[in-house]
């Protein structure tokens, strides 16, 4: 599904360099479910921008399901976000003035998509996060847990096959955040993508893969659980250099 | 997406009433302004005759006296009375006219008080050349014109007055000792330059009654325009009728229109204007070298600068004026459209490329362009208010200056131009965000 090699991604701040990436390098198969843990600086967010399109590298080689996606316009790259990735913020991200429908819509406006098509999708995607009867509120009339919701729904509406999360429950306390992780682990298991940035030790080990990254290098985690097959079982994360 | 754009565009514009107010304000004033003056440019510098005026042709000789040096460049801008005579024999225009204004008393019927108005005299063909709209009855014909006929037509408000708007063809009215039978009554006229009189009084309103030609001599009606002479009378010419002192002397007083569709026929109109001064001065007079001039209308608007040169000034300095109403309101878009950078960069993860983003935001400016317009063009009518205040409205009270379809839409047009001026670089900066910078994430 996802294939870096040696992506180095530079920040240019006057006369100095960082290099967020160096020569990052990993593969991601299809209807995996990986974990991306690391200290505060050392590129997570980073990576989550380049493989979500939002950000550009200067070295490497970056293939998204198939696709060479290194150097592509900002059209074609924005037209990937809208058909195969999803995202999935900490601070939820919706449009405030928009009520759950319009923000479900907003991909999908994107897309092209007529009403009647724009309209089924939304009303299955927010029944999937069980917030049917939120349709119409916005989301300041909704709690933390309920706005991630809406934010998972905007995601399944478009059916993406990569869904980039970045400390989905970071905001929200342990129940709703089991409540996230569980819709998570059944988008997983229905064959979506997820690369999913966390703090949580406990969150981290529900995936297929723990991966951990420093000073934008990776360091592959042992694969906590056989993929594609069964459901990862919660086991101590061993750091293998 | 034009739709979806306009409803996210109105969602903006109610999340910051004053903002939007300010910048719809902005926008209007600068549209105000700019319809106002130029719609007055508009209609002073518009065809005044339309679908005839590129084929009506003003005649001018150079019948200046001998003595009459500042003057000799340009000729006379009217013709004598006799000259006029003459002219309107020729066969090569499809039509022509002669007229001069003069004025009259008006004796009522029933012996209400007389008052005195301004009158035309002309020939028939006065009324098809310049598209004299009728409400009852038409022009006199063209044997009225040589017998002469004491008939009249008249204006819609002369009408109401003497007979209640009534159709009044073939009743009479008296002027001065004069029964004159109405033989027609025109349509509100309210040209915005009187076309037929480009060298006298070019805005005032036309006259409310139109007599013929000949009928000059006979009720001894004296030119209330402009007039010139330069011939000293020969003792007792003063004690001839007055008709016959038309025909003797050199008072200029007459304007002279001939109709001339074809190139051909300007072409022979001058050689038989030129052929006729020739004759006359072999009779002494035309004493100066010939200098006849067969002029369209639209260059003697042209030449007598019936559109005053500052309305033009007036009209361009306005639209600089909404041009910087318009470049000052960019720091309030910009500043309205960085406000929602994060949620620009929410859109563009979930799909938007910049284009996207650029013509969502250009709507919203044009939207608010559009209402800024109609905004403008209600500030213009009062605009308009005020320069027809000073210019008066004509009879009738049709106003002078109005706003007519076409600049209705000229106004929405410089509307939807400011509002693309103002919103453009800040449109082009909201869009050229990168998508990762504004996003909140940990």
């Amino acid at each position: 599904m996802l294939k870096m090699e040696n992506v180095t991604k530079i920040y240019r701040t006057g006369m100095v360099e960082t290099r967020a990436l160096r020569d990052f390098t990993l593969q991601v198969e299809e209807g995996e479910f990986v974990t991306l843990t690391g200290p505060s600086g050392s590129g997570k967010t980073t990576f989550l921008n380049v493989s979500g399109l939002l950000d550009g590298f200067e070295q490497g080689k970056y293939w998204l399901d198939g696709l060479d996606v290194s150097r592509l316009s900002d059209r074609e790259m924005s037209r990937i976000r809208n058909e195969k990735i999803g995202f999935i913020f900490q601070s939820f991200n919706l449009i405030p003035d928009l009520d759950v429908f319009d923000n479900v819509d907003v991909p999908l406006r994107y897309r092209g998509l007529k009403a009647k098509e724009r309209k089924e999708r939304i009303e299955r995607a927010v029944g999937q996060v069980g917030l049917s009867s939120r349709l119409h509120h916005l989301p300041s009339q909704l709690s933390g847990g309920q706005q991630q919701r809406v934010a998972i729904a905007r995601v399944l509406a478009g059916d993406p096959k990569l869904i980039l999360a970045d400390e989905p429950t970071g905001n929200l306390d342990s129940a709703m955040a089991r409540e996230i992780m569980d819709i998570l682990d059944q988008v997983n298991e229905a064959g979506t993508t997820i690369i999913m940035v966390t703090h949580n030790p406990e969150h981290a080990a529900r995936a297929h893969r723990q991966l951990h990254i420093a000073d934008g290098r990776m360091v592959d985690l042992e694969r906590i659980a056989p993929f594609p097959l069964n459901r990862p079982q919660p086991v101590p994360a061993r750091a293998a250099v | 997406m034009l739709l979806y754009n306009a409803r996210l565009a109105w969602k903006s514009i109610r999340r910051n009433p004053m903002l939007s107010f300010l910048i719809v304000l902005g926008i209007a004033l600068g549209v105000g302004v700019s319809t106002t003056f130029i719609t007055a440019y508009h209609v002073l510098a518009r065809d005044p005759v339309p679908g005839k005026s590129d084929s009506l042709y003003y005649v001018r000789m150079n019948s200046w006296g001998v003595a009459d040096d500042p003057f000799l460049r340009t000729p006379p801008p009217l013709i004598t009375y006799r000259d006029a005579l003459e002219l309107l024999k020729s066969r090569i225009p499809v039509r022509s006219t002669a007229s001069f204004q003069s004025r009259a008393n008006v004796f009522p019927e029933g012996g209400a008080r007389p008052f005195s108005r301004d009158l035309r005299l002309t020939t028939a063909d006065f009324f098809p050349m310049f598209a004299v709209p009728f409400r009852y009855g038409g022009p006199w014909s063209r044997e009225a014109d040589a017998r002469p006929e004491s008939v009249a037509v008249i204006s819609s408000a002369l009408n109401d007055r003497l007979f209640g708007g009534a159709n009044s063809v073939g009743r009479t009215i008296r002027l001065e000792n004069h029964p004159i039978r109405v033989v027609g009554v025109f349509a509100p006229w309210r040209p915005r330059v009187r076309a037929f009189s480009l060298v006298n009084s070019a805005l005032d309103a036309p006259e409310e009654i139109f007599l013929p030609f000949a009928l000059a001599g006979p009720m001894e009606l004296l030119p209330h325009e402009f007039s010139m002479n330069w011939r000293t009378p020969l003792p007792g010419e003063d004690k001839l009728p007055y008709a016959s002192q038309l025909m003797l002397n050199e008072v200029i007083f007459v304007g002279f229109w001939a109709e001339l569709p074809q190139a051909r026929q300007v072409v022979d109109y001058k050689h038989f204007v030129d052929a006729y001064v020739s004759e006359q001065k072999k009779l002494g007079r035309f004493p100066h070298p010939a200098n006849n001039r067969v002029t369209s209308m639209l260059d003697l608007m042209e030449e007598m600068k019936v559109v005053p040169p500052q309305t033009k000034v007036l009209a361009a300095i306005s639209l600089l004026f909404l041009v910087v109403a318009a470049l000052n309101l960019i720091g309030l878009f910009l500043g309205k459209f960085l406000a929602r950078a994060a949620t620009v960069g929410v859109r563009r993860a979930l799909g938007a490329s910049r284009a996207t983003i650029f013509v969502q935001h250009l709507v919203e400016c044009e939207l608010m362009g559009l209402a800024g317009g109609l905004l403008g063009v209600l500030l213009s009518l009062a605009g308009l208010a005020v320069l027809n205040r000073v210019y008066g409205d004509g009879p009738g009270g049709v106003a002078f200056f109005r706003l007519d379809l076409p600049m209705v839409l000229a106004a929405v047009g410089l509307a939807l131009v400011a509002g693309a001026i103002a919103g453009v670089y800040p449109a082009w900066r909201i869009c050229a965000i990168p998508p990762a910078r504004h996003l909140k994430t940990q």
